[in-house]
């Protein structure tokens, strides 16, 4: 059997689910929340690629830089608007993981009111659309390959220069580990939570705006993700920040490759049940190790 | 259809909402209220008391009222059904019989569920609690999908008529029926809180450490409130089912999970009576939302629906904001047993 195109698509698919695991564990080390709103950013991501594809230009990697930003925002949106507010009234954790869920069915709506527009006023489909025709070829492989896998190596580098070689990443990273001694020294600790929502917001919109080029995209898609993005971001252990990178390109193997080699074997009928096989990683790994893969691999400091 | 009718079924359809809804929140908050468990997936004990109830009450009618057939009680679903409901529709009690069983395997089969969620419920910290619990949620859909023998695949069965008798009144019985097991499991939840077990659940959840001192097993006792709870949500889904009629793998996460984690914000966490309150105002409010804004329906260029979505995450963020305790605050929550600062 030919594993060669199994093996591009867990590529793709792994690096796409590690920068959006990324964004998880970030959030997770600085604002102690599980962000469900993050099948959202996901998903505004995916739909800023397509609504630019349609009315500015035909080259799908326009709309990268903008959905960095775009969903930035909205990450600084919830921080500000909703978590914010309730970090000063001393909500607890699962209070704000329950606005992050409202937040993401608000979001739902506000991308399928979108999706809505795009129909009537461009008369274009707007769901389950793939863009991936628009892609180029290089090396005979699709270009969503070399460019999902050259993001995640650049966002990954970058994310390590700023928290180890500036001074905002240091504040950043006292500001997880202390929050009430870092503003005890003077750093700003709001203003650094706003930062890892801007960066994690990012980073989930590079992913979702990557995302049309590899599957049909509409606006569920986020939605449907989500279980595999928290179940990588577990799985490589929230104590890390880079355990997010393991735990995707792990799922990922486990996911494409695991499924279309039981597939063969066992037959076809095995990849109804793809959507569940993260949730099996997940708790074989919860079981060996509860605080994921990075856990067993680097020593707690605190 | 005269005014009049129309407002008396708009009733009973609110009213049957409201019945299912409280059974569900009665469930959830044993879980977060009483025991302090956030349950993020309660779809899950919800859609297998639904799922389990459309693929076996078929099964189960045919085997018990002796009918032999070739024919699929899930591939030939229509014509099975035309074998059972004319028995079941000439003889009410053997129907109200038939009720009661399939509301067991609802809530055998919530239990089950509720069995398997607890096994990382017990173990894990309160965040990767809530997100493996969330992610569970999602799997029976995935297996009512794929596994057709389950109930169908996507396009879904019907089940027994078990309310067929009441004739052109059949919705009024079911809401009848319903409201009369959600009162039953309203005074059992009244009741079970101030048992010793309520007392212990309550211990729990306000100092785990103290509870552990006395000598209570916290992983039992969270296993009990998970299995009491899941198998409430059980009955809630098969019920629903038996109202509606025919059950298809569609249940979502927005309408099981996040509704019913509305409903208790509304009334408040941790009490009954707040969670009779929050269900009540949110069913009454949907139910307008739904009445009204068909008035809008045809000016803005995109479907109505959507504005449900914008609408009930603003409520849910404004109450979490301002007024944590829920919007009623008229009850407070069931007091501690443990007299300790967090």
């Amino acid at each position: 059997m030919d594993l060669f195109p199994t093996i591009v698509s867990w590529l793709t698919y792994s690096a796409l689910l590690s920068l959006m695991a990324l964004g998880v564990t970030l959030l997770y080390r600085t604002t102690k929340v599980a962000n469900f709103a993050h099948a959202s950013f996901v998903t505004v991501g995916a739909y800023v690629t397509y609504t630019l594809t349609i009315i500015l230009s035909p080259n799908p990697y326009v709309g990268v830089p903008v959905a960095f930003v775009v969903v930035g925002l909205v990450g600084l949106l919830l921080f500000y608007a909703v978590l914010e507010p309730m970090r000063r009234r001393n909500s607890s954790a699962v209070m704000l993981m329950i606005a992050t869920l409202a937040f993401d069915i608000i979001m739902l709506g506000v991308t399928n009111i979108h999706a809505d527009y795009l129909n009537t006023a461009y008369k274009v489909p707007s769901r389950n659309v793939l863009l991936s025709g628009l892609d180029f070829k290089f090396l005979g492989e699709p270009g969503i390959l070399f460019v999902a896998l050259g993001t995640l190596a650049l966002c990954s580098a970058a994310m390590y220069l700023l928290l180890n070689f500036t001074t905002l990443g240091i504040a950043l990273r006292a500001s997880m580990e202390n929050p009430s001694l870092s503003e005890a020294i003077g750093i700003n600790v709001s203003m650094m939570l706003a930062v890892s929502w801007f960066i994690a917001g990012g980073l989930a919109g590079i992913a979702g705006s990557l995302i049309p080029l590899w599957t049909e995209i509409n606006p569920g898609i986020g939605t449907i993700l989500l279980a595999s993005i928290f179940c990588a971001s577990i799985v490589g252990g929230l104590e890390q920040i880079y355990g997010a990178v393991l735990g995707g390109f792990l799922l990922g193997l486990v996911d494409v490759v695991g499924t279309s080699v039981l597939a063969s074997i066992v037959g076809p009928w095995v990849s109804f049940y793809e959507p569940i096989i993260p949730l099996i990683v997940l708790s074989a790994t919860l079981i060996v190790a509860p605080r994921g893969l990075a856990g067993l691999l680097v020593r707690r400091g605190n | 259809m005269s005014a009049l009718d129309q407002l008396i079924l708009f009733t009973a359809d609110l009213l049957a909402l409201l019945a299912v809804y409280l059974i569900i929140n009665i469930g959830l908050n044993l879980q977060e209220g009483i025991t302090g468990i956030p349950n993020f997936g309660i779809l899950f004990a919800v859609a297998g008391g639904a799922y389990f109830t459309g693929g076996l009450s078929t099964r189960l009618a045919l085997s018990l009222l002796g009918i032999r057939t070739d024919l699929s009680p899930i591939f030939n679903n229509v014509s099975v059904l035309a074998l059972i409901n004319p028995i079941l529709i000439s003889q009410p009690l053997l129907a109200i019989a038939f009720l009661v069983l399939f509301l067991i395997v609802g809530g055998v089969a919530g239990a089950a569920m509720g069995l398997i969620s607890s096994a990382p419920a017990v173990r894990l910290r309160e965040d990767y609690l809530a997100i493996t619990l969330l992610a569970f949620g999602e799997i029976l859909n995935v297996i009512g999908i794929g596994y057709k023998p389950l109930i169908g695949g996507p396009p879904g069965v019907s089940v027994p008529d078990v309310l067929g008798w009441a004739g052109q009144y059949r919705f009024y019985a079911g809401t009848f029926v319903l409201l009369l097991v959600a009162i039953a499991i309203f005074a059992y939840a009244g009741y079970l809180i101030r048992t010793p077990l309520g007392r212990t659940l309550r211990a729990i959840r306000d100092n785990e450490v103290v509870a552990r001192s006395l000598g209570k097993d916290i992983t039992r006792y969270r296993t009990v409130a998970i299995l009491i709870g899941s198998t409430l949500c059980g009955i809630a889904g098969s019920l629903w089912v038996m109202y509606s009629g025919a059950v298809t793998p569609t249940y979502a996460r927005f309408d099981w999970t996040f509704l019913p984690w509305l409903m208790i914000l509304l009334g408040g966490i941790g009490s009954n009576r707040g969670a009779l309150v929050g269900t009540f105002i949110f069913v009454a409010l949907d139910k307008l939302i739904l009445y009204y804004k068909y008035a809008f329906a045809g000016i803005l260029p995109f479907n109505i629906i959507w504005l449900n979505y914008l609408l009930l995450g603003l409520i849910t963020i404004l109450i979490l904001i301002y007024r944590p305790e829920g919007i009623v605050r008229t009850w407070q929550r069931e007091p501690s047993v443990v007299q300790a600062k967090r």
